[in-house]
């Protein structure tokens, strides 16, 4: 197709053939009226231009190779390229011009050819060769020696810290490069480390790294470590089962509120009836009320009042001091209740501490979700392999580890992410599908 | 009064936490890079005493992290490589975009890296620091050097693992320093002492990866980034001690002897020294050559009574230990193709076996199941059809125990084909009291050093240990009961001859022996009469509720053990792989409702 293209073009190109252009004409004269089409398509160009000459050229051509075998075209390009080489290597017509015409040769300048000093560098050059026959090298080139040789700039690449083969030296082992240096210098530069406080280093909690299963967990077991282990997962169960009843039960729909004959009804009648009587019994305590408001003390009662009042004081202050009085005899009795008080605050400090230590080694709440332990692992009695190599590991140690970290308050606990979808997708029947259905 | 008015959450407890949001804002990173960040410098969410006031009134609940502790952050030098790398990746994604080539591989050139060696520095300021928080670091690296490199994480990170628990391995196995293992249903746990430190790990079994799907694996991934380089740094400082070459080399005897002609068919030639390493079937170079392990000698200095007494239990102590590190010393071990191969090959060569196995299976085998200096094969097969007399065929348990037993066992039980004793944890240690399987007490018992006579009466041999078990609780019943005797004649103050409790001569206490056994006990017996007798009412009511408590455990654990019906619980074995014995049943059977 390509090859087709080429030929198109240099067809066009030829002097020998008519132009696109001359055609284009000839059509013009033949209609008389020119016909404007707009050539910025590639549909009107198929359309409009006249190609059949071309058609006829390339015919020929083709024709010419099948006979001649060799391309009347190609012999056409080489003249071409000859003669432009041709015209290139005449020079041109403004350095004909510059060019020196006279006869007369210009004048030899002597001095272009003379040194300055030329005795005085020869002696030192003659001199310099006999040094270096003997061994001895100028300053310049003893000191060019002497340079060290640069250090390589470049940048030192950090390879990536999972890289397989890489280094590892003595962390440990030699004093660190900046501690002779002046403290304060280093701070500001930036070069030390900021000191890492002291309680970073206390572990978030005491549980050990790796928890070792329960001896049930062998993979041959002795019978009654295997029991226990089943009892305690039978027991983690169990619990699991009661939160799920329990909430069953909250969830579910009680006798009383389903509706009978007898509460629709109520529900019915309600309303009709009573209204009545409860605006009465409003009526009434506001008139109570008033009457109470409106009532004035005379000033006998006032008296009176202020009499009973300090009687009231007297005998209170009376009774305080006998019982202090009293209180004497009951030395042994207050003693014991003190007892018995430091007694429990004892017991409630202890509590208190027990409680405290029981924490540090418990899952703390660190994020939305709370610590839920794995499942144990473990295998029923018939699923205990008879031998190590038809044993099929329980539970994944990856998982393990996970936990483990989260046990020991390392990370928070955490679920993965779900994915939110931000629109909703709008459902578009397919066409396919609509002109089947 | 007067003054300002004291505005709420401005002092105490809610200016001393910040949120994790807070804190990420104030560090400008993202939640991944923030999340990273921590892990690599340790600092962890904290979760406040009192919520409400740290929360600002709201009780929603958040994460919080001390203030301090993320002003702390700040300084790290790794947050702006974190940002750096932001910007890197902006700008990478640009030029992809853009599709310019040139840029792209200039940028990749220019990838901003980071070095967490300072952060190690700085978290375990001495190399002891750094040893005894290895249990992490060692579970993590096996774990991840098991992985199947799918693309879960990076193809590198499995590659240093390995070699790095490849080194810790040989380490283990050069200094002999393995103690005790356990097969449990999840994986092996390991536990070995390195410089006096106890140090515990599990190693998952090969081929059992189910790719969990509610486990954060870039977490893991972060948090082995830092335990690598943690490893790495310790194993060098290990291998220091030992004077090996790091990273270690094969002995170059050993080397010579493994050059084997098909080695181009296990692995590529970058791999092969790993893998060949990883065989653990040869020692490693060391940089000062010696001839033999030295004995490290305790330092003697003269020394009175108590501490006399301390220096003989420790001198026995390593002599035990010495003892236990040469255990399968002089054995020739060769194992089947269905065994663990390196599991096995690690703990033989813990205590100084010899061990090979077939050249298909891996390479760095030393020699061929033709051998005839093979002293044990390790099958684990129902039945062989080649046998060689001079040889043993045992099951692999055979190993786990003798290694947790510090000795080695009778292989009789182990036999090709035979039903195996279970396999105890030896990380239980039981309190007196509590409930001993019969097959530790049998056990025990081969520790001490009496042989189980033969196999017929081996049953009847555990029936006498029993009974010998309550002889033993019967007489220091006995003798509790003298004493208190004794004690209330004194408190009427008279004065009693010092008696001697007629006691029955134990099997492992006789001849001359034996009276000396005997004497150092009515010494001990004497002085515990002396103690209880100087013990105030209220300790002595104490005392008395102790030995109550102690008392009724022994009686249950009687009961459980010498089951009902004359059937020992040894016989359960026979009964549980056929079917599963309902729980109730057996208690039931114990005599317990």
């Amino acid at each position: 197709m390509a090859a087709v293209k080429r030929l198109k073009r240099v067809a066009a190109l030829q002097p020998g053939f008519i132009s696109f252009k001359w055609s284009a004409e000839s059509d013009d004269l033949n209609s008389g009226r020119r016909k404007r089409v707009n050539k910025n398509k590639k549909k009107n160009w198929n359309k409009h231009s006249d190609i059949q000459d071309v058609e006829e050229f390339l015919d020929d051509v083709r024709l010419q190779e099948r006979t001649t075998g060799l391309c009347f075209l190609c012999l056409l390009e080489v003249q071409e390229r000859k003669k432009g080489k041709k015209s290139k290597s005449r020079p041109l017509r403004i350095d004909l011009i510059l060019q020196h015409d006279s006869l007369v040769p210009p004048p030899k300048d002597v001095l272009a050819y003379q040194q300055p000093n030329a005795k005085k560098l020869r002696r030192i050059a003659e001199n310099a060769e006999k040094l270096a026959a003997m061994g001895v090298l100028p300053r310049r080139q003893k000191l060019l020696l002497n340079r060290r040789p640069a250090t390589k700039t470049s940048k030192a690449k950090t390879a990536a810290n999972n890289f397989p083969d890489r280094p590892y030296y003595d962390l440990w082992g030699g004093e660190g490069k900046f501690e002779t240096a002046d403290p304060y210098y280093l701070e500001q530069t930036g070069k030390s480390c900021v000191k890492r406080p002291e309680k970073l280093n206390v572990k978030p909690s005491i549980l050990p790294a790796v928890e070792v299963i329960a001896p049930g967990g062998s993979y041959n077991p002795d019978f009654f470590s295997h029991q226990a282990l089943l009892l305690e997962a039978h027991e983690v169960e169990v619990m699991r089962e009661r939160a799920e009843l329990r909430i069953e039960r909250q969830l579910a729909v009680k006798q009383e509120d389903t509706a009978t004959e007898e509460t629709v009804f109520e529900e019915l009648v309600e309303g009709l009836v009573e209204e009545e009587e409860e605006e009465e019994e409003e009526e009434e305590d506001v008139s109570i009320r008033g009457g109470l408001q409106q009532e004035k003390k005379t000033e006998k009662e006032r008296k009176r009042e202020r009499a009973d009042k300090i009687k009231s004081q007297q005998k209170q202050a009376a009774r305080v001091f006998t019982d202090k009085k009293q209180q004497l005899f009951q030395l042994r009795s207050i003693q014991a209740t003190l007892k018995r008080r430091e007694q429990r605050t004892r017991e409630r400090v202890a509590q208190r501490k027990a409680n405290q230590e029981a924490e540090k080694s418990m899952p703390r709440r660190l994020g939305r979700l709370k610590f839920q332990a794995q499942d144990l692992e473990i295998q029923l009695s018939d699923e205990i392999p008879g031998s190590l190599r038809t044993l099929k590991p329980e539970g994944s140690v990856l998982k393990d580890r996970f936990k483990s970290m989260q046990k020991r308050n390392m990370i928070e606990p955490r679920e993965r992410a779900k994915f939110k979808r931000r629109h909703k997708v709008k459902y578009v029947e397919k066409r396919a599908f609509r002109e089947i259905t | 009064m007067g003054g300002l008015q004291k505005k709420k959450y401005e002092r105490g407890s809610a200016t001393n936490y910040i949120t994790r949001n807070k804190a990420r804002k104030k560090l400008q990173l993202s939640l991944a890079d923030f999340r990273r960040l921590c892990i690599l410098k340790g600092i962890y969410p904290h979760e406040p005493k009192h919520k409400k006031k740290v929360n600002k009134g709201s009780t929603a609940p958040r994460t919080f992290y001390l203030f301090k502790d993320i002003r702390f952050l700040l300084h790290e030098p790794i947050v702006r490589k974190f940002r750096e790398y932001k910007v890197f990746v902006r700008k990478l994604r640009k030029a992809y975009g853009k599709a310019e080539w040139t840029g792209v591989e200039r940028l990749r050139d220019n990838k901003p890296g980071y070095k967490l060696d300072h952060i190690i520095k700085e978290r375990y300021p001495t190399f002891i620091d750094a040893l005894r928080d290895i249990d992490d670091a060692l579970s993590m690296c096996f774990l991840f050097s098991t992985f199947a490199r799918t693309g879960k994480c990076h193809v590198q990170t499995i590659t240093l693992c390995r070699r790095l628990t490849v080194e810790w391995m040989n380490y283990v196995v050069t200094s002999r320093s393995l103690r005790k293992v356990f097969l449990s249903i999840k994986g092996i746990y390991y536990q070995a002492e390195v410089l006096g430190q106890l140090i515990t790990w599990l190693v998952p079994y090969q081929f059992a990866h189910d790719h969990p799907t509610d486990v954060d694996y870039r977490v893991m991934a972060t948090f082995t980034e830092m335990y690598t380089t943690l490893f790495g740094f310790i194993n060098f400082r290990l291998y220091q001690t030992l004077n090996l070459v790091y990273p270690p080399k094969l002995d170059s005897k050993a080397e010579s002897e493994l050059k084997a002609e098909h080695e181009e068919d296990y692995a590529m030639d970058s791999e092969s020294y790993l893998e060949k390493l990883s065989a653990l079937s040869a020692s490693l170079a060391r940089v000062v050559a010696t001839a033999e392990e030295e004995e490290n000698q305790l330092d003697l200095f003269p020394t009175e009574g108590e501490d006399q007494e301390n220096m003989q239990a420790r001198e026995k102590e390593q002599k035990e230990q010495e003892a236990q590190k040469r255990l399968f010393e002089g054995l020739k071990f060769f194992l089947n193709r269905e065994v663990p191969r390196e599991s096995l090959a690690f703990i033989l060569r813990c205590f100084g076996a010899e061990v090979s196995w077939d050249k298909s299976l891996c390479i760095g085998g030393t020699y061929e199941v033709t051998d005839e200096t093979i002293t044990h094969q390790i099958v684990d097969r129902p039945d062989m059809d080649k046998q060689y007399i001079n040889r043993y065929y045992i099951q692999p348990q055979w190993v786990f125990d003798s290694v947790n037993a510090q000795m080695r066992l009778p292989v009789e039980d182990y036999f090709l084909g035979t039903t195996l004793p279970p396999h105890l944890s030896p990380f239980v240690e039981e309190k007196d009291g509590d409930y001993v399987p019969p097959e530790k007490l049998k056990l025990m018992a081969l520790q001490r050093g009496e042989k189980p006579e033969e196999e017929e009466e081996d049953d009847e041999e555990e029936e006498e240990e029993d009974e010998e078990e309550d002889d033993v609780d019967d007489e220091e019943l006995t003798e509790e009961k003298n004493l208190k005797k004794m004690e209330g004649t004194r408190a009427q103050g008279k004065t009693l001859a010092v008696k001697v409790t007629p006691g029955k001569v134990k099997p492992w206490e006789t001849g001359s022996v034996g009276n000396k056994v005997r004497l150092e006990q009515e010494e001990k017996a004497e002085e515990k009469r002396l103690a209880i007798m100087m013990m105030k009412k209220k300790e002595k009511y104490l005392y008395d509720k102790i030995m109550f408590g102690k008392k009724r455990t022994t009686r249950e654990v009687s009961s459980l053990r010498c089951a009902p019906n004359g059937c020992k619980a040894t016989h359960f074995k026979f009964e549980w792989p056929s079917q599963s014995p309902d729980l109730n049943l057996i208690l039931r059977c114990c005599g317990r409702t």
